[in-house]
This record gives structure tokens, sequence and C-alpha cells, in this order.
């Protein structure tokens, strides 16, 4: 192996993972200066940045870039996206902001307010006051995503002091935009933590203090094209919902 | 008559061959489509005539011994014919990368050399595989690679460039790493496996030393009394902020984790830092814990401390008479452990 020269040993580890590169850069001399070459982390490094991507300045490496979007996602579109890297694939994540998803009755302040918390990454989060139709909805686009990867998308939210009417489980759908109507099946997600009630998805606390719920799951296959679209739905019931403060949806990969 | 002669007159009936020198002298002759195959010889060939007769020989590359040769010609033979499916060539690369490992470094050395990309790439495969997973010690020891990294190039592969908040990122995991370690001390039911994951051995090892190997040696009186660790160098990363009343169950864990990764010597400690490599280091300020993280961060950072626990979970060795029960943690928002049991136990 001491007679490999670097770039076969940077070919070797383009094949590995980034935490196997970055064990190998504490094998030897020869290992580390392959692994930490740019030509292995830019094999790690999306071949296709989203728009109005630009890489942050004072980064010397690919490598320093890799963890850079790790562990900082940029805002993109207006602030209104959230770009950042899985760490152990280098596949792409975003967080769409509540502005930029569709909320019915968002714009009426008798029914959401718009607030800003220290512990969001986007400007405004919305707040729900009161509301019988609730329906959020996201779409993005299929082609910002990595191919070759199962996604999921997760509602990103939180309670203010008392919130109402979410102990019933509500409607959750994920499809390509354009698929009928009829063809779409809702799944039952619960937003609330009721350890008895085993129907569906249930939310899941974070580790930054949010709650997600899983909205559902799509492959996204090379070429494909379209605009996924994802929604959290409760209009059936005739009663009021309150308290629900939104964060966002956030899509990552599925991790094994 | 000279060869060349022999193969104007019969074409069809003479089949061509290629004059190669190998590294060590010899000269060999080889059928001309199994040579031509190789780039590098297709060029001498064409390029400058060579390879002709005897005299004319092409000498290969250094790199490039008899015996790889005679391998690279076996793989250039078999792929060279036109009609073979790809499943069968697939099939024939799975049976030709069965070799050991010192051999396929000589053979990636020997394709290279020859610029034969197929199999460079064939050769670079397998060798990630092997690769994968390992530790960095392991990794040295399979290829036989000397360890000529200083301490200070081991323990900071990615130079400090961001400053605050990876300063508190880290901070914050070693916060809470020593929480849940806290915690795990306390819990008597530890689930017991049969061989040690020597990776959470080393984790544990670096975050109880403070990823500095000097500290292993130290007596356990000054292990107690240590508050704070100034770093110097700005070389390691974290602090083991051990309280007097949790060092006695850390020491006695310790020894236990000695005794199981006494060959690991002085490098032990690196495999968790080339994990938490995985999040970037950073010159570590005492003391300071900022809660002002941006959440993104925050939630790599509990994910990690996360891992940590899991990691503990499933290796942990210690004294006979322990129950066998797995433990399940869950971390709230502000960084708490909870223990849960039952149905709501977050399978891991």
């Amino acid at each position: 192996m001491n007679n490999l020269p670097e770039d076969c040993i940077a070919k070797i580890l383009s094949s590995t993972t980034p935490r196997d590169v970055c064990r190998s850069s504490a094998v030897s001399r020869c290992f580390k200066s392959a692994a930490d070459s740019d030509h292995v982390w830019n094999h790690f490094l999306p071949c296709e940045f989203p728009e109005g991507f630009r890489a942050p300045e004072g980064l010397p490496t690919k490598k320093h870039l890799f963890f850079s979007l790790v562990h900082c996602p940029l805002l993109l579109h207006d602030s209104l996206l959230s770009f950042s890297l899985e760490r152990s694939t280098g596949n792409k994540c975003y967080m769409m902001a509540p502005r930029d998803l569709n909320i019915t009755w968002g714009h009426d302040q008798r029914y959401w307010q718009w607030i800003s918390l220290p512990d969001s990454r986007f400007k405004e989060l919305a707040a729900l006051k009161m509301v019988w139709w609730l329906e959020i909805t996201g779409k993005i686009n299929i082609t910002l995503l990595s191919d070759d990867t199962l996604y999921a998308a997760y509602l990103v939210f939180k309670w203010n002091l008392d919130p109402y009417g979410f102990r019933q489980p509500v409607e959750a759908s994920l499809f390509l935009a354009g698929t009928e109507h009829d063809l779409v099946q809702p799944s039952m997600v619960s937003l609330m933590q009721n350890p008895g009630s085993e129907q569906g998805q249930r939310a899941e606390l974070r580790s930054d203090g949010w709650y997600e719920v899983e909205l559902g799951q799509f492959f996204k296959r090379r070429g494909d094209m379209g605009e996924i679209e994802m929604s959290l739905k409760e209009t059936k019931r005739p009663f009021e919902k309150k308290g629900l403060i939104v964060h966002g949806i956030e899509i990552r990969p599925v991790l094994p | 008559m000279s060869e060349s002669d022999m193969a104007i007159i019969k074409p069809e009936m003479m089949k061509s061959y290629i004059w190669l020198e190998t590294s060590d002298g010899s000269i060999q002759q080889v059928e001309q489509e199994v040579a031509m195959f190789c780039p590098m010889i297709c060029h001498q060939v064409l390029q400058k005539g060579a390879g002709s007769s005897k005299n004319n020989a092409i000498s290969l590359p250094q790199k490039v011994s008899p015996a790889m040769l005679s391998l690279v010609f076996d793989y250039c033979r078999f792929h060279q014919v036109p009609g073979r499916s790809n499943k069968e060539r697939k099939v024939y690369d799975e049976k030709f990368m069965r070799m050991d490992t010192k051999r396929l470094c000589e053979l990636t050395s020997a394709a290279d050399s020859l610029q034969l990309k197929p199999l460079v790439d064939l050769t670079s495969r397998a060798l990630a595989r092997i690769i994968e997973g390992k530790t960095p010690e392991e990794i040295r020891e399979i290829f036989h690679l000397p360890d000529d990294l200083t301490e200070e190039e081991k323990l900071e592969p990615l130079k400090n460039t961001m400053d605050d908040p990876r300063i508190r990122l880290l901070n914050r995991l070693y916060a809470k790493k020593r929480k849940e370690l806290k915690e795990r001390a306390k819990l008597k039911s530890i689930e017991v496996e049969e061989h040690v994951d020597e990776r959470s051995v080393d984790d544990l090892l670096s975050f109880i030393n403070g990823r500095d190997h000097k500290v292993v040696k130290t007596s356990k009186s000054k292990k107690k009394n240590k508050k704070k660790e100034e770093h110097k160098n700005g070389r390691s990363n974290g602090t083991c902020k051990v309280s007097n009343k949790d060092s006695r169950n850390l020491h006695s864990k310790q020894r236990s984790v000695d005794e199981t990764s006494s060959s690991l010597g002085s490098v032990s400690n690196l495999l968790s830092m080339e994990d938490d490599i995985f999040s970037p280091k950073a010159e570590f300020e005492d003391g300071y814990i900022d809660d002002e993280i941006d959440p993104a961060l925050k939630e790599m950072l509990d994910r990690e401390v996360e891992d940590f626990a899991r990691r503990l979970n499933s290796s942990w060795v210690l004294s006979s008479g322990q129950e066998r029960q797995p433990v399940h943690f869950s971390i709230n928002g502000n960084g708490a452990t909870r223990r849960l049991t039952g149905p709501a136990a977050r399978q891991k």
C-alpha cells in the first residue's frame, strides 16, 4: 500500500463513506494526504447545488465546505429554504419555512399569527391562534434532491401554552403533484404523544427541542421530475384547533 | 527469417505477439490482442513501434512485477473477448478479486501504471470495502503502513476554521456526554456483550481521558481533582469535568476499559476522535456553555450524543453479576436524559 500513488488511495477512499475518510486521515501520512484531498471530498459534495447556492467564504478546502454544509444550513430562496447535507452520505436536506408553505387562513390575523422565535432558523414562524379548517401544504421540486435516495418529509412544530383540539390524529399526505385526488391516500398521524394510541405515525421530539411528525416518504430516482406535495389537514371535525407553532417542513434522507 | 518476416508472409496463421520486459529484466511475449488491452502498452506500440521483437521489447514500469503482469493479462484475456455478456464479466470480476490484501494493492499499483482503468476501478472498490468501518489502527495493520503522523496531526485533522458556534457545540456535546455517563453509572442493569466493540471502548476512553493519552497514565487522585483541563496547543478536545462522586464509578469502569483496551496504546483515543471529527473540532474554551446555538447544530450534536448513548448501551463491559437488560434513553429538549421502559421505549 505504501507503493500506491496518492491518487490511487484517493480513488479508493472516494468509494468509502465520509466517516471512513475522516478515520483514514489518522492512519499514516500518505493516507492523511489522500484523505484530506479535495478530490475525495468533492466526491461527497453534491454534483449539483440548488439555485442561489453560494459556498460560504473563507473555507480553504472541500472538506471544510462539506462539514460547513453539514453543520450550518444555508438559507436560500429569500431565506425561505434551508439547505444542508446529511453527514453520513452527503445527501441534500431541506427545510421549508412557514412563509413558503400554503397555510389556509394563514393570512388572517384572527386565526394565525406570525411570530419570531430565537431557536428557529427562519425569521417568521406561524403560530395558530384558533382555526376550524386546518390545512398546511408544502411543495418542493424533486430535482432539488439527491438521486437514488429515500426521503421523508416531517412537519416540525411545537406547542404554545394551551394547545387544543389535537388529541385525535390528523390527516397527513405526501404525493407527486398532479396525482388525481382520488388516488391520494392520506395517513393518520398524531401530533400529540399519546402512548396509548398506536394508530399511525406519532410525533417525536427532536434534539433541537422541536417536535416532528412524518408526513410520508418517497424515493427520488435519477431523472425524476415534478413536485412533491405534502400536507397536514384536519377539516372534518367540528371543533376548533389551537396552539400549534409551525417551524416548517423538513425533507431529509431516511437513514437505515 | 526473422519473426516479423514470418508474420508478413502468413498473417492468418501466425498470431502476433508483443514483447515485454518486466521490472526484473526478464522478457516475455504476450498475444497482441491481450497486451493491447492495456492503454500504456497500446500507446507504446502505436506511437513508438516498440514491442515488435525481443530487442525492441517494451520495458514496463517498475511496479509491474511478472506475477502481477500475469494477473493483469488474465484479466485482459478474459475481457478483451467481445462476445461476453455483462453478467459473465461481473461474475468473473467477483471471482478475480478474491485475493489477499497485499496482492490487491500490488495489482492496483500495476494496473495503475499500465493505465488499465477498469481494473484500477475494480481493485479500488475491493480495497474500499476492506477499509470501510475499520479503525486507523486496523487499517495500519492490514496494509502494513507506518504510524508516521505526530500526535498533534492525528488529533486535529480538521483545522479550526470556524470559531464560536463550534466551540459551543463541542461544549454542549461534552456536557451531555457527561450527563449520560452519570446516568449510566447510576444504573445497575447494563447489557453485557460477548465481545467488546473496540470503537465504543475507545470512545469512552477518550471521553474519560479527555482525548489526551497522557491522562490515562496519571493517578486517579489527579483525575478526581481535575475540574478543568487546560489544553495547550489547542490540541485535544473535550475535558472531563468529573465531579468527585462520579469519578469513583468512572474509575472502576476505566479499569475494565483499560484492561480490554491495553493493546491499543496511545492512539486508542483516536478512533472516537475521528468519529467526532465528523463534527468538526475546534479549540476548547473551558467552562463556556452557551445555549444559543443554531438548532441545526444542536440537532446534530444531540444526535451524536444519542449515538454515544447507544454505543454505551450495546457494549459496556463490566464485571459479572449484572442484569442483562438494555436501557433506553431519550433526550428531551433541555438536555436531561429520561429512562423509558415498556412500549414507550424507543427501539434504537
